[in-house]
């Protein structure tokens, strides 16, 4: 076997000169590189709308609306969505018996009226608006539209309660009689629900309930036409059929959704739009650029910065709508867990945290606050008397009072969700109660892990939290975060597993009440309790901000939905700007 | 060869076997999704109607056997389906049937089918631009050694490297999407065409890395090659050099950049996680971080299947490749 | 070692270069929190937050205060200073690891070849199989407290698949090779093969792997940190502060610029001093 040398290689030190070349070329590399950057970034962006409308002053009718949402849509089952984003296309497609107004308060819209309160005081009886088709579709023999009757809501109610839709929603209909047998597969049959005639149905409580009509409301009670569910039993979401102003047209999964026109809309005239494409999965910044764009009419769910910039434009301020959101946030503390099984160390926290500060910081979308009720719900009072607010000297009063004159001599440790605003926030209450002495150590996790980890008892002492409303009554606010009833083992609801025999009497007094100025004191008493017990530090409500185009009219924030796209108008031709 | 390619098939199966359990064990000692998927609003009924409906109440050896598909398996199309609840079964993995998605309402099989050719286009076109890019240069530098351009190339790369890919995607989504209007800022288009225009920016973000990558190694493997005897064998015989470099050169130096195709094919899923989320490109790699996020276990589980399954066939392939290459190395095991 | 090749390295300007900027950071990185003006977990809301803007102050704005402020009003200049030796401690480690790993696992399968190639690379395949975010709420479950080692050792463990199988492939190539085939003839020891013939030939396309992998560390830690497993805040780190600035990029792009900048410049170095590293170990110029 013959042995051959490794290759041969020229003595040059190739590499070397490379490398020497490197150092020589390099630089200049670099700075063609970034002046090829800094030319191509450099045109300015335009700083306000490139389109204005044509200036009418009654609504124009046609035209595509296109807007997004920065989620994926889930389902446009009414019976099964249960998030606000897929709420905004069922709210597009189907009508409720009842509805909010802009002002949260409730109002019939597939009802002819408000219903009315059988002497019994248990019974709803709701009278359905007469002459209201469903969208043409084939679901129907003929292809035609049929009347919505009052079999309808019997059978969207029952087809809720059954086990077998897994709906989410069916929680909140317990309180129709028999519900809990339908909903255990006993009766194919609500006994709650009647049907009195073609246009009138009757539905009776076991028990009172004034929260109940807000469940009316929901998307989970719009009418379903039974014929849809029997063609298409595992895919209405594909397939939606309801009575709203647009018919539905395609989805493409994960991008985008697009609706006509309901030219036979039961209410005469409406609505003013042709075509509704709405795209779904938009991140933030991505939305930001094309909304400037001019690709979007209406615009939402931007960061902060880009709240700074419209905010900051003379152009677009009068565009922007900023509505506080019924929504509370704040860190709950866990009052079975030590150090917070003691109130005054969780009065003094309440009373450490500079609210005004935060404010400033998130200038603009945080509203400080200091008590649980936001202020569109009855029981909010500006002037409570125990509310929480910033007083430093309270605060080392308490920490006195709780026996730690000189701060606590371990770390609490505060659990916060993913995201960098909420590291910043968990950072801002870490400084915060710095200067009380309480030390925090802050425990990152996702968003899956917080749900799941605090709703079980003895596990998370401390975190950030907020609460959205599912509709707007104090009780879903103080009921489902405060009252001991809400207390599980696992997946509790009451994740500060506070528990006060005084507060439970007054929320369930408070719950059955039909008097409403009654009502209202009860509730604005639980909330002073809860302030000033401070199961929860109470921090801000957050405010909904939106921009739109100039064109697009009609337009309000709906203190439910947040988006109100079912009546709007295009001011058009729109025009486009100088650049 | 027949023979390499069923063995490598055959342990291909095992190793998607093993990681489809590990991750299955792993995703149900975290929790299950109906806390997540039904949101901060759930409530503690809801949440345990969620999970005797899914079988999550169920113990974790069942819902193994349950997801592979070994109980009695009642399909949706069975009358029984609808008449009897407590007969319902759900049909597994060996019957082809991947679960439901509770965040999306859908067969995961379904939702994975929408997803992904979104995803292959993608990348695709990401391969396309980091071949080019990285051949071209790694290839003109290695003849023009110490040139302007070869510096000045690679000195890019380095930079190209260095840069996160969150930072560059923002940063050309910013600057040649909104600003200049040269390409639509971000999302998916409508249409095939508009499609790949849409692809354009996010593929280039996507393949700065690699281009500059396979760059530097071809650059470095080019040297190294155009050095060796046979080229210099070549060389005398009196071939053209642009034939001793491409027919001769280029085919050695191919083989570290097959391997690194073979491992971006397993990468499929996971390379474009951020890109995607950054350019809203309703992807693979959305659908990985919607699911993990929400624990959608059957999902994720659907994904990691793929996901392996692509890690084998990226290595079968590169193996095959780099035997077909390059004559010395034995295909083995 | 061969003698000459430090030579070779000292006369490669490039490659000095490379290695002083990587003191430099290194030195800026052990020294850097004792230089610091202020603590970076102080928030200076009101003198570093513009009042009528809500935006952070920006640089040689505010006296005391050089580099301005960030996202929360603390000083930016005292964040890099310390995130800095965060950063610089999870490249080198982790790193250090991954290479070892790699290196190790794919020369050595590329080299023997047969049962144990097989099963290690099977391994990679199941690694490579589970999403990455997976596996790192797993151990964020089973560690309570985590560490920066924990850190480390994940993303070290995490990460050596590429350059493993990179590695074995080249050794595979080079086993083939004339000169190791006749060492082996001449009944040299796979312990003298090894590191003689082999592994001097597979550490160029490693080192390369190597230095792009410093980038990769720096920035993972930071997706690391939103699991609870990267710095604990009010910490800060390079990366994670390039996170935090990521949504200002329109309206305060410094926020990003200044740590983006400084990983580059690090990366960078690695990149120059890996080259001519690899240029003085070839073993082909010193023959």
């Amino acid at each position: 076997m013959t042995v051959r040398q490794p290759p041969p290689v020229r003595r040059t030190p190739r590499n070397v000169a490379f490398t020497r070349a490197l150092w020589r070329h390099a630089t200049v590399g670099v700075a063609a590189f970034v002046f090829g950057l800094w030319v191509t970034g450099c045109p300015k962006p335009p700083d306000g709308p490139r389109y204005e409308g044509a200036g009418a002053d009654k609504p124009t009718y046609g035209g595509t609306f296109r807007f997004y949402v920065t989620a994926n849509v889930r389902s446009l089952d009414p019976q099964i969505a249960f998030d606000t984003l897929s709420g905004t296309g069922i709210h597009l497609m189907f009508d409720g018996l009842l509805d909010y107004t802009n002002e949260a308060k409730l109002t019939p819209v597939l009802a002819a009226s408000m219903p009315e309160v059988l002497e019994d005081g248990h019974t709803y009886r709701f009278r359905l608006r007469k002459g209201v088709h469903f969208h043409d579709s084939p679901v129907f023999p003929g292809g035609k539209g049929r009347e919505l009757t009052a079999d309808d809501v019997k059978w969207t109610l029952e087809r809720l309660l059954d086990p077998k839709t897994q709906s989410p929603g069916a929680f909140f209909f317990t309180a129709i009689d028999g519900a809990g047998d339908r909903q255990q597969g006993k009766t194919k049959d609500v006994r709650g629900i009647k049907v009195v005639d073609r246009y009138t149905v009757d539905i009776t409580l076991a028990e009172l309930d004034q929260t109940f009509l807000n469940s009316m409301a929901m998307t989970f009670a719009y009418p379903l036409p039974h014929e849809n569910y029997e063609a298409h039993p595992t895919d209405v979401s594909f397939h939606p059929v309801g009575t709203g102003p647009y018919v539905f047209d395609h989805w493409e999964r994960g991008v985008r959704i697009t609706l006509n026109k309901n030219k036979h809309y039961w209410q005469p005239g409406l609505p003013y739009i042709d075509r509704m494409v709405f795209d779904e999965n938009l991140t933030p910044d991505v939305a930001a650029m094309r909304f400037r764009n001019g690709d979007y009419d209406h615009g939402h769910h931007f960061r902060q910065p880009d709240y700074i910039f419209f905010s900051q434009s003379d152009k677009w301020r009068p565009y922007m709508f900023s509505e506080p959101d019924v929504t509370i946030w704040g860190y709950f503390m866990n009052c079975e867990m030590p150090p917070f099984d003691n109130v005054h160390i969780r009065r003094a926290i309440a009373a450490a945290i500079d609210r005004e500060r935060w404010a400033r910081i998130y200038k603009g979308r945080y509203m400080p606050t200091g008590q649980i009720l936001p202020p569109q719900l009855m029981g909010y009072d500006a002037k409570l008397p125990h509310a929480q607010k910033f007083d430093l000297d309270l605060a080392k009063e308490e920490m006195r009072l709780a026996g730690f004159p000189n701060g606590l001599p371990d770390p609490i440790t505060v659990w916060t969700q993913e995201g960098e605003s909420a590291k910043a926030q968990a950072e801002l209450l870490q400084a915060d109660l710095r200067k009380i002495g309480i030390p925090v150590d802050i425990k990152p996790v996702s968003f899956a892990t917080y749900l799941t980890e605090s709703g079980k008892r003895g596990r998370v002492p401390m975190a950030l939290s907020g609460w959205n409303l599912d509709f707007p009554d104090p009780a879903d606010f103080l009921d489902v975060l405060l009252n001991s009833s809400a207390i599980h083992d696992v997946a509790s609801e009451n994740r500060s597993f506070y528990s006060n025999p005084e507060l439970d009497r007054i929320l369930n007094a408070a719950r059955v009440e039909p008097d409403e100025a009654k009502r209202t004191a009860l509730y604005r008493e639980a909330n002073d309790i809860t302030a000033h017990d401070a199961p929860w530090v109470f921090i801000y409500n957050p405010i909904e901000f939106q921009v739109r185009q100039p064109y697009l009219r009609n337009y309000t924030v709906h203190p439910v939905y947040k988006y109100n796209y079912r009546f709007v108008w295009l001011d058009l031709p729109r025009r486009r700007l100088a650049p | 060869m027949i023979a390499f390619i069923l063995r490598r098939a055959a342990f291909g199966v095992l190793v998607v076997a093993i990681a489809v359990t590990a991750v299955l064990l792993l995703l149900l000692s975290f929790g299950d999704p109906c806390t997540s998927i039904l949101g901060a609003n759930a409530k503690a009924a809801q949440i345990a109607q969620c999970r005797k409906a899914e079988g999550f109440d169920q113990p974790v050896s069942s819902q193994y056997t349950s997801y592979l598909g070994l109980t009695k398996c009642v399909r949706q199309s069975d009358p029984a389906w609808n008449d009897d609840p407590a007969k319902r079964g759900r049909c597994g993995l060996l019957q082809g049937n991947l679960g439901n998605s509770m965040t999306h309402h859908e067969p995961v099989g379904a939702v994975m089918l929408t997803r992904l050719p979104r995803t292959l286009l993608l990348e695709a076109t990401t391969i396309l631009f980091e071949l080019f890019l990285g051949l071209t240069i790694g290839v003109l530098a290695a003849t023009r050694r110490n040139s302007w351009f070869d510096t000045g190339f690679m000195a890019t790369a380095f930079l190209g490297i260095s840069a996160p890919s969150f930072v560059t995607g923002l940063l050309f989504l910013n600057w040649w999407a909104f600003r200049m209007g040269w390409f639509p800022v971000g999302g998916y288009g409508e249409g095939f065409w508009d499609h790949i225009y849409h692809a354009l920016l996010p593929a280039f973000t996507l393949a700065i890395i690699g281009a500059a990558t396979y760059a530097r190694i071809m650059r470095s493997e080019m040297i190294e090659q155009l050095q060796s005897d046979y080229i210099r064998t070549a060389r005398a015989k009196g071939l053209p050099e642009w034939r001793v470099v491409l027919g001769h050169a280029v085919r050695n130096a191919l083989l570290p950049i097959v391997t690194m195709l073979g491992l971006t094919l397993s990468a499929l899923v996971s390379g474009s996680i951020i890109t995607e989320q950054i350019y809203a490109w309703p992807g693979m790699g959305r659908l990985v971080v919607e699911s993990i996020v929400n624990n959608d276990i059957w999902a994720v589980l659907g994904v990691v299947l793929f996901a392996s399954a692509m890690v084998q066939l990226g290595n079968l392939l590169a193996d095959i490749a780099v035997a077909a290459l390059d004559p010395r190395v034995r295909l083995q095991k | 070692m061969d003698p000459r090749a430090w030579k070779r390295f000292r006369k490669n300007k490039g490659a000095l270069f490379g290695g002083v900027l990587v003191a430099v950071v290194t030195f800026a990185a052990f020294v850097g929190p004792w230089v610091a003006p202020h603590d970076p977990a102080l928030q200076f809301t009101d003198t570093l937050i513009r009042g009528d803007t809500g935006l952070p102050a920006a640089a040689f704005t505010v006296t005391g205060h050089p580099l301005g402020g960030d996202a929360i009003g603390r000083d930016e200049l005292s964040r890099l200073l310390h995130g800095g030796a965060v950063s610089m401690k999870v490249a080198f480690f982790a790193t250090s690891l991954a290479v070892f790993v790699g290196l190790l696992v794919g020369v050595v399968t590329g080299y023997f070849r047969g049962k144990f190639d097989f099963l290690a690379m099977r391994f990679v395949d199941v690694l490579l199989s589970i999403p990455f975010l997976i596996v790192a709420t797993a151990v964020q479950m089973i560690i309570d407290s985590p560490s920066l080692w924990s850190l480390y050792l994940l993303l070290g463990l995490l990460s050596w698949t590429t350059l493993a199988r990179v590695t074995r492939a080249k050794t595979m190539q080079v086993s083939e090779l004339d000169f190791v085939q006749a060492a082996r003839a001449l009944g040299a020891s796979h312990g003298r093969i090894l590191a003689k013939h082999i592994l001097p030939n597979v550490l160029g396309p490693a080192i390369v792997i190597a230095t792009t992998m410093v980038s990769t560390m720096i920035i993972a830690e930071s997706a690391l940190s939103f699991l609870g497993l990267g710095v604990r805040p009010p910490a800060a780190s390079w990366g994670s502060m390039l996170k935090e600035g990521q949504e200002f990029l329109a309206h305060a792009p410094r926020l990003v610029i200044y740590p983006g900048l400084l990983i580059m410049m690090t990366v960078f170095g690695f990149n120059l001093l890996g080259e001519g590293l690899r240029d003085a170990l070839d073993p082909k110029d010193s023959r």
